[in-house]
Parts: structure tokens; C-alpha cells; sequence
């Protein structure tokens, strides 16, 4: 039987690929992975400090840890209604423009600083207007003038709280964010 | 003229068929990257539910650790141990609620703080005093400042309000 060539020559040169199937396993393990750890929302905190052992209970340790009668301070109030925000410092109460008390009303019943709107809504943008102003006076003269305290009525929503301490603690003036009041307490009564 | 048969492709030989898994890899690629791009390594710090969607806020501060307080609108929890129905709380039931400090919230809270002061003296590890706060945006301020309160009488005077970041 004569010699038979081979049949390697009928043989084509392959054509080489890539084994991507270990880097397909990767991937496949991977994307689950990171898709189940990934925060798609961002969370960030407000700082709250209290004094220590604040509280009605101790109230008298409270105010010796207050020192410096002779320093005057700001002491901004923004008092949080369903009516509307009252602006008040150590000073005076701020009125809004339509606050003058109506005739035969009582001082303590004039309308708040700044009013809700009409659809019940908060007025933060004007809250930060006003508390501006506030800001542009109150620089350098007073202590405390990044300093606010918060108090609300009973039925304040958490949210409008937060949003409110947005508003008091920055506007944003043409791109540029000024800082107002960053410096939030909240008074511990409840009106 | 007659019809003549194709001269290269009679001599073509049977190809072995494979998939084209190139552009899959361009989209695995991508979608790895962007998933690599905003993975944190802290892991989630809160877990939503039905019962807790957390304030929208503007400030852009990231969150630190802290002890948990969770205020759901069912129930008050510290490290995810439940310490009182909010029914009563909101209710002042006597029981719960003793001059606007939720009792059984501060005795939770001060076993951590002892614990934590123990861990102090014999590890080093500094008390911070810090509490991070979750409450539901609903909640009134009325058991917002009874929470709030209640942890400053009980050694964590330091409060951190956790909300979700508005991304605009």
C-alpha cells in the first residue's frame, strides 16, 4: 500500500479568537454584586448639637452653663406655624408687611412674619430673603449671628422642620451660595 | 452563456459558527464601570420601609456613624431593637411617657452609654456622645422634641438628623 499523504494539508489556518468566556464568567458575577451594594440614594445628616443633660428635668443646670449676661446676643427665633414663620430676636418680633394686628385684636395675635401661601404652603424662599436681610445686619455686631433656634407648633410636619433648616441655613444669590444661619437648635418647647 | 457556479464559493469549507460576543463585553464593560463608579464601600445605612421615608434636605453633609434611633411611624427603635409602640408615645401613655422623656427609649440609651463609657476606660475607644436620628417625615414635632429630649438626657447629646440628599 503506497505511502498516503497527509491530511494535514487540506487543513485551514483557524481563526484565532479570543477566549472571553472567563472574562463573561466575571462580569456576570460581578454586575449582580455590585448592583445589590450600590446606593442609588445618597443619605446625608444635619448636626444637631445639644448642650449635655439639656432638659426640663435639669433646667437648672441649664442656665448656669449660660454665662455672660453683659454679651449681648441675637438670638434669632424662627417659630414655625400652620399660619405661617414669626421671626422674632432677643430684641424685637418681626411683622410682616400685612401683619399689622387687625383692630381690636390683642399684640400677641399679628399675623406672622411670613405667611403661608395660599395653598397652605410654606414660603421658604422668602424665609431666606428675610433671614438675609436679618444676616446683613446682624454681621459682626452680634455673637451669635449664625445662630438660630427653631420652634414649631405641635403638628409640624419632620419635613417642613428639614426644609425650614435648609432655608435658614443657606440662599443661593445668582449661582453663588451665601451661608445665612448654619449654627440650628431647637428650642425643646412646644407651642 | 450557461450559468456558471460560483468559483469561490465551491471552495469554501464549512466555517464553524460562534457567537459575536464582542459588543455584549463593550455593554458589560460600561454598565461595570458605572457600577464601580458610585459603589460605596460603607454599605447602607438604613433600610427603608413602608414605615419610614426619611426627609428630603439640601445639605450635602455625608453620614457618620453614630447609634441608631429609628422613629418609624410604628414603632421606636434603638440599633434595630424595638423599645416602644408610637401609639403610646403619642398618646403620653403613663406608662411610656414621663414628663416628655419616653422612658423605656432613655434606659436603652443609657445601657449603651454605659457600655460604651466601659469600652472607653478598658479599650480607649472615645464616647462620642453621637445618635443618629431617623425619623419618619411625617412625624409631628411634638414626638420629634420628645425623642430629641430623651437623648440629651440620656449622654448623647450630640444628634444627627439623617435625610436623603436632594440631587439637583
Amino acid at each position: 500500500m503506497a505511502f498516503r499523504p497527509s491530511l494535514r494539508r487540506h487543513m485551514r489556518m483557524e481563526n484565532t479568537d479570543l477566549n472571553l468566556t472567563p472574562v463573561m464568567n466575571l462580569m456576570v458575577v460581578m454586575i449582580p454584586m455590585l448592583l445589590s451594594g450600590s446606593q442609588f440614594i445618597k443619605l446625608g445628616i444635619i448636626e444637631l448639637n445639644l448642650p449635655p443633660a439639656a432638659g426640663a428635668s435639669v433646667a437648672g443646670k441649664q442656665t448656669t452653663a449660660l454665662p455672660k449676661e453683659e454679651q449681648r446676643s441675637l438670638d434669632l427665633t424662627i417659630s414655625i406655624t400652620a399660619r405661617g414663620f414669626y421671626l422674632s430676636s432677643a430684641l424685637t418680633v418681626l411683622h410682616g408687611k400685612d401683619a399689622t394686628a387687625p383692630s381690636g385684636a390683642q399684640a400677641g395675635t399679628a399675623g406672622p412674619t411670613i405667611p403661608a401661601k395660599t395653598d397652605g404652603e410654606y414660603d421658604f424662599a422668602e424665609l431666606s430673603k428675610k433671614l438675609l436681610e436679618v444676616k446683613q445686619k446682624a454681621q459682626g455686631i452680634f455673637p451669635d449671628a449664625d445662630a438660630i433656634v427653631l420652634q414649631a407648633e405641635k403638628d409640624i410636619k419632620y419635613q417642613t422642620l428639614v426644609d425650614t433648616m435648609d432655608a435658614a441655613r443657606m440662599i443661593e444669590i445668582d449661582g453663588k451660595v451665601v451661608e445665612l444661619f448654619p449654627r440650628v437648635a431647637l428650642s425643646a418647647g412646644v407651642m | 452563456m450557461a450559468f456558471v457556479p460560483s468559483k469561490i464559493k465551491k471552495h469554501k469549507s464549512e466555517m464553524e459558527v460562534s457567537l459575536n460576543l464582542t459588543s455584549m463585553m463593550d455593554m458589560f464593560t460600561i454598565i461595570l464601570v458605572f457600577l464601580i463608579k458610585n459603589y460605596s464601600t460603607e454599605g447602607a445605612l438604613i433600610t427603608p420601609s413602608d414605615y419610614l421615608h426619611l426627609p428630603f434636605s439640601q445639605i450635602q453633609k455625608a453620614p457618620e456613624k453614630g447609634l441608631d434611633v429609628v422613629v418609624s411611624k410604628q414603632v421606636l427603635m434603638v440599633n434595630n431593637e424595638p423599645v416602644a409602640p408610637m401609639a403610646d408615645v403619642v398618646t403620653n401613655n403613663p406608662a411610656i411617657v414621663e414628663q416628655g422623656v419616653i422612658k423605656p427609649l432613655r434606659e436603652k440609651l443609657l445601657y449603651y452609654s454605659s457600655q460604651s463609657k466601659k469600652m472607653e476606660v478598658d479599650y480607649g475607644i472615645k464616647f462620642s456622645g453621637k445618635v443618629t436620628i431617623q425619623g419618619d417625615k411625617d412625624l409631628p414635632y411634638s414626638e420629634l422634641v420628645k425623642v430629641i429630649r430623651t437623648c440629651g438626657l440620656a449622654d448623647y447629646p450630640n444628634l444627627r438628623l439623617v435625610v436623603y440628599r436632594k440631587t439637583d
